[in-house]
């Protein structure tokens, strides 16, 4: 697939050849969309808190960007650098019971708590990223589950200190505000904390770290050996992938009050994470945020529906294997290319791209030595630099 | 770390450096001095152990024994990236790239080192974009730019890894099999470029099994046989070398 389309010519930088001049034109429809349904959508999270006919279908929504907050947060990890964490739930549960502890047990007011449970996690994640990161592939998958299947087994075990499988009651920062107002004001804290996110993933993803990142994803080694330190900047997404997941389990304490070491530290939660991001698009930054709102509708949906059954797990698995079978690249390119099949501007960068392509390989193969039309071929064809144009046959 | 020579006119050099994977001796003993400013070429049989040497020097595997020094500066053991930022480039046998990144992409992702307070500055930056601009004209691919580095060419791919090399400055540069698997009229349109890139000041190292460009390339020639060299010395003088055709041809 062509990707012209998707690259922007530099600003401060004289166009470049026709490829160029046919994305600028393209472009302020592009910008347009994208303002506009950045928007909308700002608008219709904002709403919804008052659009609600009831508080169960709120705090379904608060569900949902929770789900969001940590599937973005899992990208930063996953979608930059391309190692899969299945084991990501182990920081959402460090940072909820972080938060509910420090409450507990220290006293610290319910904020305070959140945000040095977030910062605790950031210590933790640092020798464990410094040790789980000695492997990639398989490897990574398998120690990412390791480590939330012990900190799992730890909880449940310290009974005394964690309150085991009896859980965990986390003091409610709000204790004035009755139940509807109690929703209201977390799914806005909530959004907050996934707004915060996309800025940071958006910072990142423009910026020459991001860059190195993805080169990473790309090939590590090739990576290193253009200089790229791929061990610090691995580690560095991990420890800002996870602590933001600390941070959206911090919040969960403070909204759910009551924790158990079965839900939050849970392969299903880690697994919804990956299933989310994938689904929506682990390369763009709306992707899993787009995820969690199809998935998350889908089980609170399930929930209402068929109640505790297992059935919103086999669906799960279903929709993961849909989406790594038919769209490895998630919803977002798989729309964006059907959207370019139908939009003027678009199809035209695509087809003056392709068909530039289709000349270049027709004139690298009439340039193979044994053939002697090459030179008149690439002297008719080749339009500036003949002599440079010439090699690129296989 | 002594420096007997001027530093001028030390580069790459290696003692004693050996890496075996479990039975197979894949570099043995192996001694050598590449020439500064020159264009060396390393050549041997498949599996005598030029690759690994390669990948021993840059870092990508840690030698059982021996010593690596750039400038007289020890490197043996450090890190892939520190060697590359120390100006050592290289490219590998099977040329890699970023497949899923534009042309460009590829090229802004190469800049050699990244000031921790540059990091997250953008990506795109106009400095930067028209260097990246200027070396893929100069291998051939600036009309590529904007598409994914997996829909080129083996041939095409072969000079972005180049150009991405590039964008780094490196002093150094390491090439293994630059020539391999691509047609002839690239061939001498990567050994010209070698050579222009090696009047402008940087030293060459290439491995190449293409006789014709390591005899009309290069200044120096290192034969390897078994892990470590057999023979070394002028183009010519290496072709007339009763042990080098005997490693080659088994005479
Ligand atoms: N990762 C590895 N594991 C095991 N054996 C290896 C490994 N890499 C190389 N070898 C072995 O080491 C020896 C040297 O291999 P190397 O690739 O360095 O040779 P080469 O000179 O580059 O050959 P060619 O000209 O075919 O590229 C070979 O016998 C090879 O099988
Ligand atoms: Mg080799």
């Amino acid at each position: 697939m062509l990707n012209a389309s998707d690259a922007r010519p530099a600003p401060g930088t004289s166009g470049r050849a026709p490829d160029d001049r046919a994305v600028a034109a393209g472009r302020p429809w592009g910008r347009i969309v994208r303002v506009a349904a950045l928007v909308v959508g700002v608008a219709l999270v904002l709403a919804f808190p008052t659009m609600v006919p009831n508080a169960y279908i709120l705090s379904a929504g608060i569900v949902v960007v929770s789900y969001a907050c940590t599937a973005t947060a899992w990208n930063f990890m996953g979608g930059f650098t391309g190692y899969v964490s299945l084991g990501h739930a182990a920081f959402f549960g460090l940072g909820a019971y972080g938060t509910g502890l420090l409450i507990r047990d220290v006293g610290l007011s319910s904020f305070v708590a959140w945000i040095v449970a977030g910062a605790l996690v950031l210590l933790v994640t640092i020798p464990v990223g410094i040790a789980a990161l000695r492997v990639r592939g398989a490897s990574f998958v398998i120690v990412s589950i390791a480590f939330v299947l012990i900190l799992l087994l730890v909880f449940q075990a310290w009974g005394s200190f964690t309150g085991g499988s009896d859980g965990l009651v986390v003091p409610r920062p709000f204790p004035d505000l009755l139940r509807p107002e109690h929703h209201q004001v977390f799914f806005y804290l909530f959004a907050a904390l996934l707004a915060v996110m996309l800025v940071v993933w958006w910072a990142i993803d423009r910026s020459r770290f991001g860059t190195g990142l993805k080169a990473i994803r790309e090939d590590e080694d090739k990576a290193q050996a253009l200089g790229i330190p791929t061990r610090n900047y691995k580690l560095v997404a991990y420890v800002v992938s996870a602590t933001f997941t600390g941070l959206a389990g911090g919040m969960y304490a403070l909204w759910f009050g009551d924790l158990d070491p079965i839900f939050q530290f849970s392969i299903m939660l880690g697994s919804y994470m990956v299933l989310m991001a994938l689904l929506g698009g682990v390369r763009h930054l709306f992707g899993p945020a787009l995820g969690a709102l199809i998935v998350g509708s889908g089980l609170e949906y399930f929930k209402l529906e068929f109640g505790d059954t297992q059935l919103h797990l086999v669906a799960t698995a279903l929709l993961l294997g849909l989406v790594v079978l038919f769209m490895p690249d998630g919803i977002i390119p798989a729309v964006r290319a059907l959207l370019k099949r139908f939009g003027p501007e678009d199809s035209s960068i695509r087809e003056v791209t392709a068909a530039e392509l289709l000349e270049r390989n027709r004139t690298a193969s009439h340039d193979a030595p044994s053939r002697d039309t090459a030179s008149t071929t690439a002297a008719a064809t080749a339009p500036a630099t003949p002599t440079t144009r010439q090699e690129d046959g296989r | 770390m002594t420096t007997a020579a001027p530093p001028a006119t030390r580069n790459l050099e290696t003692v004693g450096l050996t890496k075996s994977f479990g039975g197979v001796h894949a570099v043995r003993d192996a001694t050598v001095t590449f020439r500064h400013g020159k264009i060396n070429a390393l050549i041997g049989p498949n599996g005598s152990g030029k690759t690994t040497f390669f990948n021993c020097v840059t870092g990508m595997i840690k030698p059982d024994a021996g010593t690596v020094t750039f400038r007289g500066e020890d490197i043996t053991r450090r890190a892939p990236h520190k060697i590359a930022q120390a100006g050592i480039g290289r490219s590998f046998q099977l040329c890699r790239i970023f497949p899923r990144m534009t042309v460009l992409e590829n090229m802004l992702a190469a800049v050699r080192r990244t000031r921790r307070r540059e990091l997250l500055k953008g990506a795109r930056n106009a400095e930067e974009i028209d260097k990246a601009r200027a070396l893929l004209v100069r291998v051939g691919i600036d009309h590529l730019e904007n598409i994914e580095a997996r829909n080129l060419s083996y041939g095409q791919q072969k000079l972005l890894e180049l150009a991405g090399v590039l964008m780094g400055d490196p002093d150094t540069i390491m090439l293994d099999e630059p020539a391999g698997g691509v047609n002839p009229a690239l061939v001498g349109r990567i050994g010209t470029l070698v050579q222009e890139l090696n009047a402008e000041g940087r030293t060459f190292l290439v491995v190449e099994h293409n006789m014709e460009m390591v005899m009309s390339l290069s200044h120096h020639v290192i034969v390897f046989d078994r892990g470590g060299p057999i023979a070394e010395g002028s183009p010519a003088v290496v072709q007339s070398d009763p042990r080098v055709l005997e490693a080659y041809l088994g005479v």
